[in-house]
């Protein structure tokens, strides 16, 4: 579904990605733990097609498509979806038209007819319901005046309406108290499917107890310095990831 | 062209009333047109229009189905190139009585001459005694105390012909009690070059509520100078919303004289441009008396190479203890060459009140937008849905849905056609 290979990338003269490697096959879960600074954000900004970010090098292929050529509402219409670990905020929009708008330029895009008023409501209900957001919230302004968690659950809600091919959740655990996190989880394992396949950063193994991945890798300093299992995960839960670098350091 | 070459142009014209002559003299003699040296209008030239030919076009017009709102069935007055056409216009619903100021006799007459002129002042202002001075007609309208008016009345104005040159003078007087909402659209056919100096005196007695929608839409080719002046009584309540449609050079100058207690003060207003687009707003809030309220927030976006001007004065006297003032005007540029100034001013001569002030500009949000294409919105349509959103906070505030209806399609319209 998507190969990553010798991924460079930079901002403002900074090179964060140095070669990043990565397959993901249809319906895995790959996590992607690493210490702060190592590349996490960029890598999924990359991935989604944030314009501050510049590409130097390598190749993203997303099933058959050169990724890095398409644009960032193209890539979305292709089915990437991205939740953001910062959800803006946007007064005067209101989430349902947003999605509505959302939905149909995908399926334009895709040769199909706007969705029916009548089963645009029966999706949202039932979406609503997978990460028990309020149907209140559905009704206002994009993110505006929601809670932390709020704002995490409407984005996996967004990311049900949208049906995407490969979710990217970028630090979704950040912020959330258990509960949260627990609902967030449950909302992502029920859009966990054969043809489906996730992109799960995380800076601590806690996410991971929840969302169970199939592949575990370590970023540090741009790279993958090494992959493995979920056991991967726990070690570092473990360890820390002073011993990753230490190991890296010496080589 | 010297000043008194472009007032020869004018000088046909019949004078009606002695506030006219008056006008003259003082136009004629001392009174000079402003350039951007006077503080007042710093940044709108306006040199170019007061050394133009104009032309005063007969107003002969059949029909005014163009300027219809849509699915809006309001009564209306209809007057073109200043001038009331009786044929075109509908009967006025019960409690409003309308006279053309030409033609107002007796009685009504008497009322009129009463206020006419009576709360502008021709002294210091240019385009004011400009306007006394050539007036040709004009629309007074006279709410009965008590009356609820419940559909807006709409008065049209129809600048017709090229360079067409019109100077619109209208009173308003809303009686003890009474409640009624105006829509005042000035529009254009086939009339580039065109200019209109129109003034506008609206009396809200006590007790009464009066809205007033402010359309420009003249055409893209012509310029419009606009005086609304707005007294209150006393626990009156009146809107005023300005919508800036189209226009290359647009200056109004909206002023609430609040002369009472237990008022109520509301402006609002929006402005697009686009192009080479001139649009200032200057507004003055004079609180003359205690436990008033005003509020105002005007909003702007503008794009290409267009100007934007904002310029609100809250004036709280010494006696206006207990005033509530609250100003904000919104900009968003859609280009790195469109600009905009905007200037709060607030001189308070009383202790016992909150007022405040606020201006932005800014550019679209991108991350906003960035956020809105990760959904798979196109950046044209990200930017559209972002700038109506913007645009949403000042459209809700008119409370005629058909108006709001042909304001939003106005700005999908306008902003399908620039580069966001």
């Amino acid at each position: 579904m998507l190969t990553i290979k010798g991924l460079k990338a930079s901002i403002e003269g900074n090179q964060i990605l140095k070669g990043i490697n990565l397959e993901v096959k249809p319906g895995e879960v790959h996590a992607i733990m690493g210490p702060n600074g190592s590349g996490k954000s960029t890598l999924s900004s990359v991935l989604a097609g944030r314009e501050e970010y510049e590409v130097e090098g390598g190749e993203v292929n997303f099933l058959g498509q050169d990724l890095l050529e398409l644009e960032p509402e193209e890539r979305a219409r292709e089915g990437v979806f991205l939740a953001f670990q910062y959800p803006v905020e946007i007064p005067g929009v209101s989430n349902i038209n947003f999605l509505k708008a959302a939905i149909n330029a995908k399926r334009q895009h895709h040769g199909m007819e706007d969705i029916s008023a009548k089963d645009f409501m029966t999706m949202v209900k039932e979406k609503q319901a997978l990460v028990e957001l309020k149907q209140s919230l559905a009704n206002r302004s994009v993110n505006e005046g929601f809670s932390g968690g709020e704002k995490k659950r409407n984005e996996i809600f967004q990311m049900a309406m949208l049906e995407p091919k490969l979710g990217i959740l970028d630090e979704t655990d950040s912020g959330l108290d258990i509960d949260a996190l627990k609902i967030v989880a449950n909302g992502v394992n029920k859009l966990r499917g054969e043809d489906r396949s996730f992109i799960v950063i995380t800076h601590y193994q806690r996410l991971l107890e929840y969302i169970v991945p199939d592949f575990v890798h370590v970023l540090y300093n741009g790279r993958i310095v090494r992959s493995g299992d979920k056991s991967l995960a726990l070690e570092l839960e473990e360890k820390g990831y002073d011993w990753i670098k230490e190991e890296v350091e010496t080589v | 062209m010297s000043k008194a070459d472009f007032l020869k142009q004018f000088d046909s014209i019949a004078a009606l009333f002695p506030i006219q002559g008056k006008a003259r003299a003082a136009i004629h003699n001392g009174l000079d047109f402003p350039t951007t040296r006077d503080e007042y209008w710093k940044y709108t030239r306006v040199a170019p229009i007061v050394s133009t030919d104009y032309k005063q076009h007969a107003p002969d017009l059949n029909s005014v189905a163009d300027f219809e709102i849509q699915d809006g069935e309001f009564k209306t007055l209809v007057f073109v190139n200043g001038v009331y056409n009786s044929k075109l216009s509908d009967t006025m619903p019960e409690g409003v009585e309308v006279h053309s100021i030409a033609h107002a006799s007796g009685e009504a007459k008497n009322e009129m001459l009463e206020h006419l002129g009576a709360y502008v002042s021709d002294k210091n202002h240019a385009f004011n005694a400009l306007n006394t001075s050539y007036f040709v007609d004009g629309a007074f309208i006279k709410v009965k105390e008590q009356t609820e008016v419940s559909d807006p009345i709409r008065i049209l104005h129809v600048s017709h012909g090229e360079k067409q040159a019109t100077n619109s003078r209208n009173l308003i007087l809303v009686g003890k009690h009474a409640q009624v909402s105006f829509i005042h659209q000035f529009e254009g056919k086939e009339n580039d070059g065109a200019f209109t100096n129109a003034l506008m005196e609206l009396v809200v007695e006590e007790e009464a509520n009066a809205s007033y929608y402010l359309i420009e839409n003249e055409g893209e080719q012509t310029s419009h100078i606009n005086t609304t002046q707005v007294v209150q009584k006393r626990s009156s309540t009146c809107s005023v919303v300005t919508v800036t449609k189209t226009g290359k050079l647009v200056r109004n100058n909206l002023n609430f004289s609040i002369t009472d207690q237990g008022c109520e003060s509301n402006l609002y207003g929006i402005y697009f441009t686009s192009d080479q687009q001139h649009i200032d707003n200057h507004t003055y809030a004079d609180h003359q008396m205690p436990n008033c309220n005003s509020n105002e927030l005007y909003k702007g976006v503008m794009a290409d190479r267009s100007t934007g001007v904002f310029n609100g004065k809250i004036m709280v006297h010494r006696d206006a203890q207990q005033t509530n003032a609250f100003q904000s005007n919104q900009n968003i540029l859609l280009s790195d060459r469109a600009s905009v100034n905007t200037k709060p001013e607030l001189e308070i001569y009383a202790d016992d009140v909150k007022c405040s002030h606020g201006c932005t500009i800014g550019q679209l949000d991108e991350e906003a937008l960035f956020y809105l294409q990760s959904r798979g919105l196109g950046k044209q349509e990200a930017s559209h849905l972002l700038v109506r959103a913007f645009a949403s906070e000042v459209l809700e505030l008119i409370e005629v849905p058909e108006l709001r209806s042909d304001i939003e399609r106005f700005v999908e319209r306008k902003f399908d056609k620039v580069d966001a």
